[in-house]
């Protein structure tokens, strides 16, 4: 008996518009379509590359969204922080300066035209103006949305935090009435992994590996590359907040992911994975989770069918690409704490690196 | 019968199994009696060759319902809490398979040729995998396996059979409390999404027949295609099967299941999702998320609550018909922005990648939002 075959379904003349748009997407530029008062406008243009040094002399090539209004601070990896006030209309300045790009704005939840997906709506050339609110402190990022696998690695991204209405030193959390918990210090983990080799090879080809668009017919197979490499992914630079660690056993001292607090002082750590492994994690200090992904938990309405969690001091937790966890910490004495990452492969599990820091407590 | 059809059947088969070869339309209609049934089928464990995103065809072992022909994954077995199974399976291929579903039924080895009859108890409500435990995990990323879902006898508007007190307050809270406005879920608001990958230079080995070592596999598995539902990029994001489809305030359950050998962490923009059950196992602590870990094999159950995306700036009240009227008037790249259309897709973003590039035509789907919460759909452009 001959082996049967299973095609691919047939699609329609209906359907050719949404396949071409799926790996062609338009370019669109202007405001936003249905623009409301902004309370906070920020700028952001993409791309600028940047050199990343590295604890052996060398350095690896970065592409970053830059803060056009910051001389001093505007072009750094991660890119930079965006940082607003629940209830805030946020009108984002996008300006491209090269190729077409787009922003994500990873948990926020606006129209799609306002949600930087290219095939559900365009790519930007030129200027466009991003218009969302801030509906519910917590902890986001941004990210380029186009050609998302090699975009996102090269380092086109960013946290983004979302303070309750008192600002600053308070995160939304169960804590009747109120529900938000004061802190005294906040430490951002934005842990990555990099390919140098698709940073060396592929720091010019912004469209690497892309699909030709051919609008009368999207799904033909001529048209598709065959010869790719985005999906073998092989780290060989591990970071933690932009900072490489030097190897397995050296922790990471730099104030910007090291933590520096006094006992009785009240811990926020923010964590986010911007890689593309399976990230385990172990801290060695008690610590409890106060919400994933800008969701507090136990907090009424959306949050009261779920509840904070205690992560004990030693006990591992592990996080996949583009998940958030905050955690508090309460430090009952001082010492020095470890913190490590071990970064696994996602299919073997083996351990290919780790990164330490530490929790200082004085 | 077509597989948008069969998958229709899959999803509304609230009443009876969907593999029976001469069921008709399954009734949405649930049981009014707790009488627990039998029903009998069967199943081949067969091959064929089955085409990619890309036109490349990969040889595949596949379950295959023989009224209907292999597919992949494996049919959808819809099944209600408490029912007896009996379920015939041949192995039509030239060397040993199974049939399990872990501490459910486990078939041993069926040898070629062979047939086998398997009678088990339905287990607890929720999602589960169904798979070739030999050689593991070779058979299983070869293509053998498949979603088995199991409903309560009386769905009604929760899909689970004594549920953790969290998920009966989610699922009684819908369409009911103040913050989640509009309509129960309804069973016919369920999606499937099984996630997994090819490397088809494994699918040739098999074809060639020649032995696959799984620790070879797992050493030097590199994917090359990723899918949903067996389809993969545009052709995923836009079969309506996959699409939960509706208006403001009509939630869906969606079951993922990853059999995979690769961990994936699916997001999905626009709303963020209850995970109501891991493994079959409701949660008493079901956190709001945009993001989650599948490890390989685990089945995961979201809830998409349907809610107007929170981020919309502009008076809450103002129907978003009426708040977003020049969006929703638009038409970019041919294609009408009326409904709003967001996707889920894989955040390993290599998951989005078919042959090593070709983004985004991996790993991806859709949902979309048609009108408002009161009743009335967003304009329909030309």
């Amino acid at each position: 008996m001959s082996i049967r075959t299973i095609s691919r379904r047939q699609i329609s003349e209906e359907e050719k518009p949404v396949f071409h748009k799926h790996v062609c997407p338009p370019k669109h530029s202007g405001p936003p379509p249905d623009p409301v008062a902004p309370t906070v406008t920020i700028a952001r243009n993409l791309m600028v590359t940047i050199n990343l040094p590295l604890p052996d002399g060398g350095a690896v090539p970065m592409w970053i969204i830059e803060d056009p209004d910051d001389q001093v601070g505007g072009q750094v990896f991660p890119s930079k922080m965006i940082r607003v006030v629940e209830g805030d209309v946020v009108h984002v300045r996008t300006g491209v300066k090269t190729n077409t790009h787009t922003i994500h704005w990873h948990g926020i939840e606006p129209t799609p035209m306002n949600d930087g997906v290219g095939k559900h709506s365009f790519e930007v050339s030129g200027n466009f103006t991003y218009q969302w609110l801030a509906g519910q402190s917590g902890t986001y990022f941004y990210h380029c949305h186009k050609n998302t696998t090699l975009h996102f690695e090269m380092g086109l991204y960013g946290l983004l935090i979302i303070d309750p209405p008192r600002g600053e030193g308070y995160v939304a959390g169960f804590n009747p009435p109120s529900h938000v918990i004061p802190y005294d210090v906040e430490a951002l983990w934005v842990v990555d992994e990099i390919d140098s080799r698709w940073h060396r090879e592929l720091a010019s080809t912004h469209d690497a590996f892309m699909q030709k668009c051919d609008p009368n017919d999207p799904s033909a197979p001529g048209p598709f590359t065959q010869n790719g490499f985005l999906n073998d992914f092989r780290p060989d630079i591990f970071l933690i907040t932009g900072v490489p660690r030097l190897d397995d056993d050296t922790p990471i001292m730099d104030p910007a992911v090291a933590v520096y607090a006094k006992v009785g002082q009240t811990i926020l750590l923010r964590i986010l994975h911007s890689g593309y492994t399976v990230q385990r994690y172990t801290i060695g200090i008690d610590a409890e989770a106060i919400a994933f992904d800008g969701r507090p938990f136990g907090v009424p309405p959306f949050g009261k069918y779920s509840k904070p969690f205690a992560i004990s001091a030693g006990t591992p937790f592990t996080l996949t690409v583009a998940r958030r966890i905050e955690l508090i910490i309460r430090p009952k004495r001082p010492g020095v704490f470890p913190a490590q990452v071990e970064f696994l492969h996602d299919i073997t599990g083996r351990r290919l690196a780790m990164a330490r820091t530490v929790i200082n407590v004085s | 019968m077509n597989r948008r059809d069969f998958l229709r059947y899959a999803v509304v088969g609230a009443a009876a199994l969907t593999l029976d070869g001469c069921m008709k339309r399954a009734s949405v209609q649930p049981p009014t009696h707790h009488s627990h049934r039998t029903t009998s089928y069967s199943l081949n464990i067969s091959e064929a060759l089955v085409e990619m995103v890309d036109g490349t065809a990969v040889y595949m072992w596949l379950y295959e319902d023989p009224m209907k022909g292999p597919s992949f994954p494996g049919p959808v077995i819809n099944a209600n809490e408490g029912d007896r199974i009996i379920l015939s399976i041949t192995n039509t291929l030239d060397e040993d398979h199974s049939f399990s579903v872990p501490g459910v039924v486990e078939s041993g080895n069926i040898a070629p040729g062979e047939k086998k009859v398997l009678t088990f108890t339905v287990p607890a409500t929720g999602t589960y995998l169904y798979f070739d435990s030999l050689n593991a995990p070779v058979n299983r990323i070869l293509g053998l396996h498949g979603a088995m879902v199991v409903l309560p006898h009386d769905t009604g508007n929760n899909p689970y059979t004594n549920p953790a007190s969290a998920v009966r307050e989610l699922f009684n809270d819908l369409g009911h409390a103040e913050h989640f406005p509009g309509e129960p879920w309804i069973a016919e608001r369920t999606r499937i999404w099984l996630f997994t990958s090819v490397d088809p230079k494994f699918n040739q080995m098999a074809m060639e027949g020649k032995l696959i070592n799984p620790e070879e596999l797992v050493n030097s598995y590199l994917p090359r295609y990723f899918t949903i539902n067996g389809q993969s990029g545009a052709f995923a994001a836009h079969d309506h099967n996959n699409v939960p489809s509706g208006r403001i305030g009509q939630p869906h359950l969606i079951r993922l299941l990853n059999a995979d050998v690769d961990f994936h962490s699916p997001h999905i923009h626009g709303n963020h999702v209850y995970v109501t059950a891991i493994n079959a196992q409701t949660r008493d602590n079901a956190q709001f998320v945009d993001t989650f870990t599948l490890a390989p094999m685990d089945r995961v159950d979201w809830l998409l609550p349907f809610m107007r995306p929170p981020d919309i700036p502009g008076d809450p009240n103002m129907p978003l018909r009426e708040l977003v009227k020049n969006e929703l008037s638009k038409v970019l790249g041919d294609v009408p922005q009326s409904p709003l259309t967001y996707p889920m897709h894989g955040h390993d973003e290599l998951s989005q990648t078919a042959a090593g590039g070709n983004y985004p035509q991996g790993l991806v789907t859709t949902w979309e939002i048609t009108g408002d919460l009161d009743g009335v759909d967003f304009p329909s452009v030309h």
